[in-house]
């Protein structure tokens, strides 16, 4: 029972903590509206944009937006130059090459988003867990991790290939292993310089626990170098993919990955050059894309600019 | 400074230690049955045992690794299951090409970067610096095996000023090595671009061009040679991903190259050598990295490692 003056102060500290949160939430609405704000001003980030829109609706829709099929084959047009029926051309077994691109498009994005979501969480998790603890634990996981980060992914995940053998899902953990190294040591820098904060030390002394410490506390403090990081680990993923099944060691004909249809364009660059030329029209610009808003990310969330 | 190159070099021993275990465990862990890999399908019992003995197959995991990293010191890298001759010999075979491609490709590299990033720096925020800079965006999305196939196109095919398919003489590779090198000098002015203009900044420039030098001198003669500094250490982390650029290049140009009978022998399951091409190429980037570490150091008498 509150009497008086308690009364008083009660309600006096309800008060002041409802102002707050009201401010808090006033205060992230400012922060979110002044971040798109200044993401749409910059020219970069509204291409980038567009380009990554347009690449997910074409992926999304791909069925809606062709009336061919992706691998039945019809030899009553093939290697047919780029014309109305035909805008990107046909290969040699007379399949539609914008069909194939368009579903290609499904293979390059899937890929791509699923292998940076789990690279990210295994290197935001072994980071954590070394700049965290530090000691032996963070010298083992940053020395596997410097390793790791000094070969090229390329190579890498070739590498992984060899012991794994070929196929997209393979394309994928192949991706994951060669990747994650990155995000580790971002996150470990970003704990190594956050752990020391006050807030820290006074989660610390109200006797939280290491786990809510680290995921409530720290993670999310250091969740933007992370997020432009993945962005821009994303058309990576998407190259390494289509150089992997241009090889011939990742998707398997006649699955529509534009490393694929690369591959087949190879052996007919004098016949019909169409086949390789859009497929890497399209990496290049899905790349292009990716970069633009990663590095309009960068610009907009980095406080010192 | 020598103290600090020899402890480079032998930090390298833990890092080789565990690259090799890694390749290792390629072969270790590859998909089937080693023993039968070798033998083939059809192998009698008796043969399957003799097999299993003589690459000590029946051996624990470690004793397996220990035998594996003793003979790669020796400088034995196994015996090729497809063409029964030592890996090293056709290591040794294909070596020199992607050598010369990797060298090739840094000459483009540099012959294209350092004059694009130089004066994308002096004309900062003018035409030229846009040009130069949209120039390096575009050519860092384009893929290099696709652009290798671009140039091939054109030309081989249309212009006929290069041979088409890989007979290995060095007309050849200077159309790969272009292909090689101007992504890879998409990254690099950049680089140098931004190394150059935060050297314009400091005070000696300021002192040279107060002095009344000329601008080309204080640009050439003054800011270029600290702006490269920085640019050295990242090449030796580029020639990685030269290497494995080059995988692709190869195939398209037809060009026998380590990358080409890295890629083939994974197809083929010729596990000995995909584990021998790995051990030459991780090698020699993990040595890359170092020299350029030294190097930095040589160069930069202000960096002090203790």
């Amino acid at each position: 029972m509150y009497q008086g003056k308690d009364v008083e102060i009660y309600a006096g500290k309800k008060l002041l903590e409802g102002e707050e949160e009201k401010a808090k939430e006033l205060e992230k609405k400012n922060v979110l509206g002044d971040f798109i704000k200044r993401l749409f001003r910059h020219k970069g980030a509204v291409i980038g944009i567009i380009i990554i829109f347009l690449f997910i609706f074409t992926a999304v829709f791909a069925p809606w937006l062709t009336s061919y099929s992706y691998d039945k084959p019809d030899i009553s047009v093939m290697l047919k130059a780029p014309c109305r029926e035909h805008i990107f051309g046909t290969d040699e077994f007379g399949r539609d090459i914008f069909t194939r691109i368009v579903f290609g498009a499904r293979i390059s994005l899937k890929v791509a988003f699923i292998s940076v979501v789990f690279s990210l969480v295994i290197g935001t998790i072994l980071g954590a867990v070394a700049g965290y603890y530090g000691g032996v634990v963070d010298y083992v996981i940053s020395s596997i991790t410097d390793i790791a980060w000094s070969f090229p992914t390329t190579l890498l995940a070739i590498a992984f290939i060899a012991a794994l053998g070929t196929g997209l899902e393979n394309v994928i953990i192949a991706i994951v292993l060669a990747s994650w190294s990155g995000y580790c040591r971002v996150v470990r820098g970003q704990f190594l310089s956050l752990k020391e904060r006050e807030f820290v030390e006074a989660a610390r002394v109200l006797g939280m626990s290491d786990a809510r410490i680290i995921f409530r506390h720290i993670l999310p403090n250091s969740v933007t170098p992370v997020v432009v990081m993945a962005t821009l680990e994303l058309p990576k993923a998407i190259v390494i993919e289509a150089s992997l099944s241009f090889l011939g060691l990742g998707a398997q004909p006649p699955l529509p990955s534009w490393g694929v249809i690369l591959d087949s364009g190879k052996g007919l660059l004098e016949q019909a050059p169409w086949i390789s030329l859009f497929p890497g029209l399209m990496i290049m610009l899905v790349v292009l894309g990716f970069n633009l808003f990663g590095d309009a990310l960068r610009d907009v969330l980095d406080p010192k600019s | 400074m020598l103290k600090y190159v020899i402890k480079r070099i032998l930090l390298m021993i833990p890092v080789l230690i565990i690259m090799s275990l890694f390749v290792f465990m390629i072969f270790y862990f590859a998909p089937g049955d080693p023993v039968s890999r070798i033998a083939g399908p059809n192998a009698t019992p008796e043969v399957y045992e003799s097999i299993k003995k003589k690459y000590g197959l029946d051996q624990p995991f470690i004793v397996q690794y220990l035998r594996f990293a003793k003979s790669v010191i020796e400088g034995d890298l196994g015996i090729s299951i497809l063409q029964e001759r030592p890996v090293i010999e056709m290591i040794r075979e294909r070596l020199p090409v992607t050598l010369q491609i990797g060298l090739l490709g840094f000459l483009v590299t540099f012959a294209i970067a350092i004059p694009a990033g130089v004066i994308a720096a002096v004309k900062k925020n003018t035409a030229v610096d846009y040009l130069c800079m949209t120039g390096s965006l575009v050519g860092i999305a384009i893929p290099t095996f696709w652009l290798g196939m671009l140039l091939l196109y054109v030309f081989a095919y249309k212009l006929r000023w290069f041979p088409i398919s890989g007979d290995g003489t060095a007309r050849q590779l200077v159309l790969l090595s272009f292909a090689i090198g101007l992504t890879n000098a998409a990254i690099t002015a950049r680089m140098v671009r931004s190394s150059m203009l935060e050297i314009l900044k400091q005070d000696y420039v300021r002192t040279a061009r107060s002095k009344g030098l000329s601008e080309k001198i204080v640009v050439y003669r003054h800011a270029l040679k600290n702006a490269l500094i920085p640019v050295i250490t990242l090449m030796g982390l580029r020639l990685g991903w030269i290497i494995g650029g080059s995988v692709a290049l190869e195939i398209i140009f037809s060009i026998p190259g380590i990358g080409r009978l890295l890629v083939d022998s994974i197809l083929a399951r010729d596990y000995p050598v995909v584990q021998g091409a790995m051990i030459v190429l991780t090698s020699s980037i993990i040595l890359a990295n170092v020299l350029a570490d030294i190097l930095y150091t040589v160069v930069d008498p202000r960096i002090r490692y203790s």
